[in-house]
């Protein structure tokens, strides 16, 4: 009743005192005890998951209590694994627990957001009598309105908006944009569909169908590792965390684990009570190194030399010095050892290694009549003669039956034994020099090989196995009379442990232990040996020979394809499970073929124009046996030289409007797709139409509009941060260098006077205001992952899993889905008047998994240079005309088109007929009764209707479907895989099957693993065990890469490359020059408490550890420094600056500082001194370099695939100069914003 | 009425009715609010000290005001205490303790006051009311030159009058005339300590209702009834 008179009753006894007065029984009032009950008191429990980021895809409950989130929990509700397996559950991390704060947290973007000025400027045109495409147009041709708000991005100034006037001026932007530069000039960049399907596929859908490009994000993040679709041809695929399980001999390097995979990293305790031996590789005490048995400490950036090392320990005592049986049958049935590889001669004669010997080099063609080109060739020991084995690229195009791993002769499917070495008939051994990078080492290492001879079209050449190569490129003694290494304490011999040792500084006793330990147990295990990498060693400029310097180990020892073994790369790949009935619903293939993808690391390379500042000289990085036609090209100049070729996309195009083109194609009497391609290669030829890269500074060619959703672009993954303030937004930046380099260019033209402020618009779309929303003119209220439905799927584990709706999206907050369907809503209206139908041009490159990867068999031919003619598909990109009815878009959004049922789905080159599926799904989903273009179609209106799209449309969540494809497959191999799918013919998954519990799903020929009883999920485990080539040009798993760029830039063979220098840290700014600093690698990994369910700037997060920036540095560098723990200071190189605390600590190495990813501008940022701007990010101090061997395209699994192969995004070559800030000297920069500081957005002294 | 009848004849039960109300209703109203609002957890430095000595000066003040104040002029007689010697322990006894008060007092204004972390979770009325503790007590000693020039002239009429009026309000017959003549250093020590009192209900002052005296003879096991829920 009351407190106080309740209290006055606590005398009264309410029975007698017992045990003797020493106990009494009271009635006090216990209402206070509903505080702690109420608070894990709920009203509901739903199902979701943290969904932009984070490879956990766990399953949470979240408990909703008065219609708001309350908290949330693990689930412990998976199917479970099989009876020898420990659990998943239980699964989630802290950072996951913590996630609901941000629900409700000051960061939450309440409202649409616009830049005030910006709908000043707006409104005022409007009120002037002008539609909103023409207000648009107004504002943009006026320089002096534009630079009102475009100048301010980045200083705050916004005002809520309504949903209706922000859409339209959205649409006005985009239908502007169009019609006056082109639709390709729409961008739009979001990662990581498979974190929340629906989400992403919105925004891609929309642009898709307008004819915006799509951004990549897995090569821009540099999560992409390029070797794995150099070697196998497979984007990426890698096993389930619970296959760490069945592996009995673990080396970790560049994954942190308990960290990044808090959730999965049980497995790789459990395993270790089994008696798994783990080795740590990581250069710092990282919280993985607490698990391991063995810790080699590497050099950060030199762990291909210690796997080289320990590939040369295994390749002696396994497969020089006795054959170890199981991996000899390994490398001849799934690896190109005992592929033939030409010599070559350069001009002083002496030799090195060309390309792969293919059917059409011998005069009979080894009988092949179907792709010749694309077969290549081994010896067999049993018929003494070469022979064409089944399974190269050419097998897989024009023939079906053939393209399998059966090792038999093509012709007649007779059982072969594929040579591995010569060494015993040879016709002769020769001198082969082979590039090396080695630090203060030849450049050539003269290798003594034995070769054969083999009578070609051309003459006789001679022919080593990748074997022999192999085997001399590693440095070991067969006796051949050169001077190799004796043992392996030979310093002097690249790749022997004495000789890692010095580059690596891990102890050469260490490396051959864990060498012969690792191939010894995989070869008792039939290859149970694995390797777990991330992103500590993918961030690299030369990531690949990382990469493949553990894969080379991993295939010596027959491990890739073997459950608990191979390699298990986490980074960000996120296995978007039901891929192939998501597709066509992303990218709007059921309406119009083919999307506009772009390559991200290219288009901000370009378009932020950090290729001006490009410090690195591609010719320094050619090999010395380098044939080198492009020698004297910059680095970006390769990259115009891949996209004229059609290797690498392009966004935009050309310098004219797409549509225009086809436009004037047709005025010159182009009547199809055909008239107007022989048009348009005219008018390129001509030089009348060209590459919007070549004249990427023009503003024809500028990017016009952006869309950033379910994404962090500029306070996260933007790898030369200040170069996209500078010259994409126009925004105050500190780029501290004025970027002269570019005028060497060969290919593109110099303009003196650097843009800036290329964007009209950039719209975010974000349930937090970060550092991307900032620096946007629009920001959009999305619904957080508690408040939207979706998909969600990982590699992490088997399942798929949803996001439901557990509470409204707060607020004004709509989901992803709902803010693109009004989009779209708004856009049809106004393109009605202004655009209309118009038909447009997509250039495509040739594509991986299709035969225009089999374009340029023999070398590299420009036909800019007058090398060759420009064909499309062959030496140019294939161009694709799209009929675009613009009013349309709307309607064709939410509903699944008729494509579906006309051309059927496909994934990774099969194809099946989906009709029965699309005629199911209109009664599972209801139909459009709106009149138009859609009636009677599928829903797509709402978001659970799409998830029920994607899982009926895939082979994965559709037994069904998974016939189909299994069965595609099955006509191209000649092998029956049907056991693979049989047991769940009949399963179909939905929705709210998935909402009850999660799923396991089916298996489909879209991924290399499968789902079984037997078996965990395994990366490339059907083409071991299924015999399913893998998708290169000799159906291999391969050591070797014969493009010409590659042997350029010496990567034929895996090859040790020290990190780049990046030259950015030389520029010393004056005020630094006199008193202490430190030069320290710069070194980014992923934070504590941040990545990847929750965001740094989450109280929860902040109050953990420092609550704002910091970087870490070690002991001896900060006395060395005058740096103490806790100090401020300054990070800074030609790039920018950015300033932060420091954490003094004996867990990081001398040499490098590190700063946690993703720490932003929003919390605890001050000015940096330097620039005199706001402190900066992570990334102010790095800039993108790309690497040509990325470029390369139509070349078998050398193609380009969108987030499949392309230029990676790296950064951690990059150095930085750290000096200690005093205090007094911390800059917040809280002053007002004066048309002074307006007007000067660059650092003092920068002009350009 | 004039401001003296004010003071001392209305404005004690002003700030007594304040105080009884305003803690009954903060008790029921604001359980969550019921607390002293410890810093120590944020800065422990010179605390064991300076909190001590302001807690023991404050308890023993307060204790000596309630016994020298409210004990009947006849029961001191009884007691064999001369008015003398009563207003030459309330003297020395108001030195020590009141000193003992003031140091610690004067250490937890600085620390609240200079110690950072103090100062940025202090609310104005944390510092408001220990300044006004502290000026209460200034003023109380500034009064004891003025008693000890009474004391030695033989002179206890000032405190038969001081005790004479405090009796007169807590027995509900104000008699404010009674300290019409006293010093103005006592008057305007009065009426601050009223107002401690006024304000009492409203700081963190309200810790001192719950010291926890029962600690001292209760049982050793407590059995709580089980709470009847709604039936």
């Amino acid at each position: 009743m009351s407190n106080f008179l309740d209290r006055l009753k606590f005398f009264q006894k309410v029975k007698e005192p017992f045990s003797k007065g020493h106990g009494i029984v009271t009635n006090e009032d216990r209402s206070w005890e509903d505080a702690y009950r109420n608070r894990w008191r709920f009203d509901k429990v739903v199902r979701s998951t943290h969904g932009v980021n984070c490879t956990g895809g766990c399953s949470w409950k979240i408990h909703v209590k008065n219609g708001l989130v309350a908290f949330e929990m693990q689930q412990t509700d998976y199917p479970r694994t099989r009876p020898d397996m420990p659990n998943h559950e239980p699964r989630g991390c802290q950072r996951g627990a913590s996630f609901s704060w941000y629900l409700y947290s000051p960061h939450r973007v309440k409202y649409p957001l616009i830049r005030g000025r910006l709908l000043e400027l707006y409104r005022t045109e409007r009120a002037a009598g002008k539609d909103p495409v023409e207000a648009w147009g107004a504002i943009q041709q006026d320089p002096n309105k534009r630079i009102r708000y475009t100048a301010v991005r980045g200083l705050g100034g916004f005002i809520r908006a309504d949903w209706d006037e922000v859409n339209e001026i959205i649409a006005a932007a985009n239908v502007y944009t169009a019609k006056t530069h082109g639709p390709d000039r729409i961008f739009g960049f979001s990662p990581i569909p498979a974190m929340s399907m629906i989400s992403y596929a919105a925004g891609s859908r929309y642009l898709s169908l307008i004819g915006g490009a799509c951004g990549s994000f897995y090569d821009w993040y540099c999560d992409l590792p390029p070797a794995s679709p150099q070697v196998w041809g497979e984007q990426t695929d890698v096993p389930e965390a619970a296959d760490w399980f069945n592996s009995t001999y673990i080396i970790i390097c560049g994954a942190n684990l308990p960290m990044t995979r808090t959730p999965d990293a049980h497995f790789a305790i459990e395993t270790r009570y089994k008696g798994t031996k783990i080795v740590s590789m990581a250069p710092d005490y990282a919280e993985y190194v607490k698990f391991a048995d063995l810790w080699m400490p590497v050099k950060q950036g030199t762990d291909a030399a210690a796997f080289m090392a320990m590939g040369h320990v295994a390749l002696k005592e396994f497969h020089v010095n006795t054959q170890e049986p199981y991996f000899t049958e390994y490398a001849k049935k799934y690896t190109d050892m005992p592929m033939l590889v030409m010599l070559e001669t350069d001009k002083s004669g002496a030799y090195r290694t060309g390309r792969f010997l293919r059917a059409a080099d011998l005069s009979d063609k080894c009988q092949q009549t179907n792709n010749p080109d694309w077969k290549t060739l081994v010896y067999d020991a049993k018929g003494k003669r070469v022979v064409c084995p089944n399974g190269s690229l050419g097998f897989r195009w024009g023939e079906d039956g053939k393209w399998n791993l059966l090792p038999k002769d093509a012709v007649s499917q007779q059982d072969i034994d594929a040579q591995l070495t010569t060494i015993k008939d040879h016709d002769s051994v020769v001198d082969i020099a082979f590039p090396h990078y080695g630090v203060g080492e030849d450049p050539i290492l003269k290798r003594k090989v034995p070769v054969r001879k083999v009578k070609t079209v051309n003459g006789e050449v001679l022919v080593a196995t990748v074997f022999d190569l192999l085997i001399a490129q590693y440095g070991i003694d067969r006796g051949l009379g050169d001077d190799l290494a004796k043992d392996y304490d030979d310093a002097r011999v690249a790749y022997t442990p004495a000789w890692a040792e010095k580059v690596t500084g891990v102890k050469r006793a260490d490396l051959i232990r864990t060498g012969h330990e690792f191939a010894d147990n995989a070869s008792k295990t039939r290859g149970k040996s694995m390797v777990i990498l991330g992103a500590a060693i993918n961030h690299w400029y030369h990531n690949d020979m990382h990469y493949r310097a553990i894969m080379n180990l991993l295939h010596m020892c027959g491990c890739v394809g073997q459950s608990g073994g191979g390699w298990a790369h986490y980074v960000g790949q996120e296995k978007l499970r039901p891929q192939a009935g998501w597709l066509p619903i992303a990218f709007a293939l059921d309406w119009q073929r083919p999307p506009r993808h772009m390559n991200s690391t290219t288009y901000w390379y370009f378009h932020t124009d950090q290729w001006r500042y490009e410090r690195v000289d591609a010719d320094a990085l050619l090999a010395p046996t380098a044939k080198a036609a492009y020698r004297g090209y910059m680095l970006a100049d390769y990259n115009v030289v891949a996209q004229r070729l059609g290797w690498l996309p392009s966004a935009p195009h050309f310098n004219k409007n797409p549509m225009d083109i086809v436009d004037a194609a047709g005025a010159q009497g182009a009547k199809d797709e055909a008239g107007i391609s022989k048009y348009m290669v005219e008018q390129l030829k001509s030089g009348k139409l060209a590459f919007a890269a070549e004249d990427v500074d023009a503003p024809e060619n500028f990017p016009r509009n952006l869309f950033v959703w379910r994404a962090n672009l500029i306070g996260c993954s933007a790898k030369g941060h200040e170069y996209f303030l500078k010259h994409l937004l126009g925004a105050q930046n500190g780029v501290l260098c004025e970027g002269v380099e570019g005028v060497n260019s060969k290919e593109i033209k110099w303009h003196e006077k650097a843009p800036t402020g290329k964007l009209d618009l950039m719209v975010d779309i974000n349930f937090r205001l970060n550092s991307t929303g900032a620096y946007s003119d629009i920001v959009l209220p999305t619904a957080t992952w508690y408040e939207k439905n979706d998909l969600n799927t990982t590699d992490m584990h088997p399942f798929i899993h949803p996001l439901t709706e557990a509470v409204n999206p707060a607020w004004e907050a709509k989901s992803d889905w709902q803010i693109f369907k009004n989009i779209a809503r708004s856009f049809s209206v106004l393109a009605e008047k202004h655009l209309g139908t118009r038909k447009d041009v997509v250039a495509l490159p040739m594509q991986h998994d299709t035969p225009t990867a089999m374009a340029q068999p023999y070398g590299v031919k420009d036909w800019k240079r007058g090398e060759c003619e420009p064909i499309p598909g062959k030496t140019l990109p294939i161009f694709k005309v799209v009929e675009r009815n613009f009013a349309d878009t709307y309607r064709k959004f939410i509903a699944l088109g008729p494509l579906m049922n006309k051309l059927g789905n496909n994934v990774k080159g099969l194809d099946w007929n989906t009709e029965k599926e699309y005629e199911q799904l209109k009664e599972l989903n209801h139909t459009i009764t709106e009149p138009g273009i859609s009636l009677g179609m599928p829903s797509l209106a709402e978001d659970i209707e799409v998830c029920d799209a994607v899982l009926q449309m895939a082979p994965e969540t559709n037994g069904e479907v998974a016939r189909k494809a299994w069965e595609a497959l099955t006509k191209k191999t000649g092998i029956d895989h049907s056991h693979l799918f049989r047991g769940r013919h009949d399963e179909k998954i939905r929705f709210h099957d998935i909402v009850a519990q999660p799923r396991k799903i089916i298996s489909a020929p879209t991924w290399s693993g499968i789902e079984s009883e037997e078996v965990s999920y395994n990366a490339c485990y059907t083409n071991i065990h299924e015999h399913i080539p893998f998708r290169t040009l000799t159906g291999r798993a391969q050591y070797y890469q014969d493009h010409e760029w590659m042997l350029d830039f010496g990567e034929g063979l895996c090859v040790y490359k020290p990190p780049v220098d990046l030259k950015s840290h030389y520029d010393v700014p004056a005020s630094i020059k006199n008193k202490p600093y430190l030069v320290l690698n710069w070194i980014t990994p992923h934070s504590k408490w941040g990545i990847h369910s929750t965001y740094q700037d989450n109280m929860r997060m902040l109050s953990l550890f420092r609550g704002g920036p910091y970087m870490w540095i070690s002991e001896e560098d900060a006395a060395r420094g005058g740096i103490a723990d806790n100090d401020w200071v300054e990070a800074v190189n030609a790039n920018g600056a950015t300033v932060a605390r420091v954490v003094v600590s004996q867990r990081v190495p001398n040499g490098m500082a590190m700063m946690y990813h993703a720490q932003e501008k929003n919390v605890n940022v001050p000015g940096s001194n330097t620039t005199g701007k706001r402190g900066g990010i992570l990334n102010s101090v790095t800039r993108v370099v790309v690497k040509p061997t990325h470029m390369i395209g139509g070349y078998a699994q050398l193609s380009y695939g969108f987030n499949y192969y392309g230029t990676v995004g790296s950064q951690r070559d990059e150095h930085v100069i750290i000096h200690k800030i005093e205090d007094k000297d911390v800059d917040w920069l809280e002053r007002e914003l004066t048309p002074e500081r307006e007007s000067e957005p660059n650092p003092p002294g920068i002009k350009n | 009425m004039n401001l003296h009848d004010f003071f001392f004849g209305v404005y004690p039960y002003l700030a007594g009715t304040v105080f009884i109300l305003g803690n009954w209703l903060r008790f029921d109203r604001e359980q969550y609010t019921w607390k002293s609002d410890s810093s120590q957890l944020l800065s422990k430095k010179y605390m064991r000290v300076a909190s001590n000595m302001f807690h023991i000066g404050i308890i023993c003040i307060f204790f000596g005001h309630l016994g020298g104040l409210l004990t009947p002029h006849s029961w001191v007689l009884a007691a064999g205490i001369t008015d003398l010697a009563h207003q030459y322990m309330a003297m020395i006894l108001g030195i020590i303790f009141g000193l003992t008060c003031l140091t610690g007092g004067i250490m937890l204004w600085l620390r609240r006051l200079y110690n950072r972390r103090i100062r940025a979770t202090s609310r104005l009325r944390d510092i408001f009311i220990l300044g006004w503790i502290m000026a209460t007590l200034l003023l109380g000693l500034s009064t004891i030159p003025v008693s000890w020039g009474h004391a030695g002239h033989n002179d206890p009429a000032t405190m038969i009058a001081l005790t004479t009026w405090a009796q007169s309000i807590v027995t509900f017959s104000p008699v404010p005339a009674a300290i019409a003549g006293v010093h103005l250093a006592f008057k305007v020590h009065v009426v601050m300590g009223m107002t401690i009192f006024l304000l009492f209900p409203f700081t963190r002052l309200v810790h001192v209702w719950s010291v926890p005296v029962q600690y001292l003879g209760r049982a050793y096991q407590i059995v709580r009834l089980k709470r009847v829920l709604a039936r």
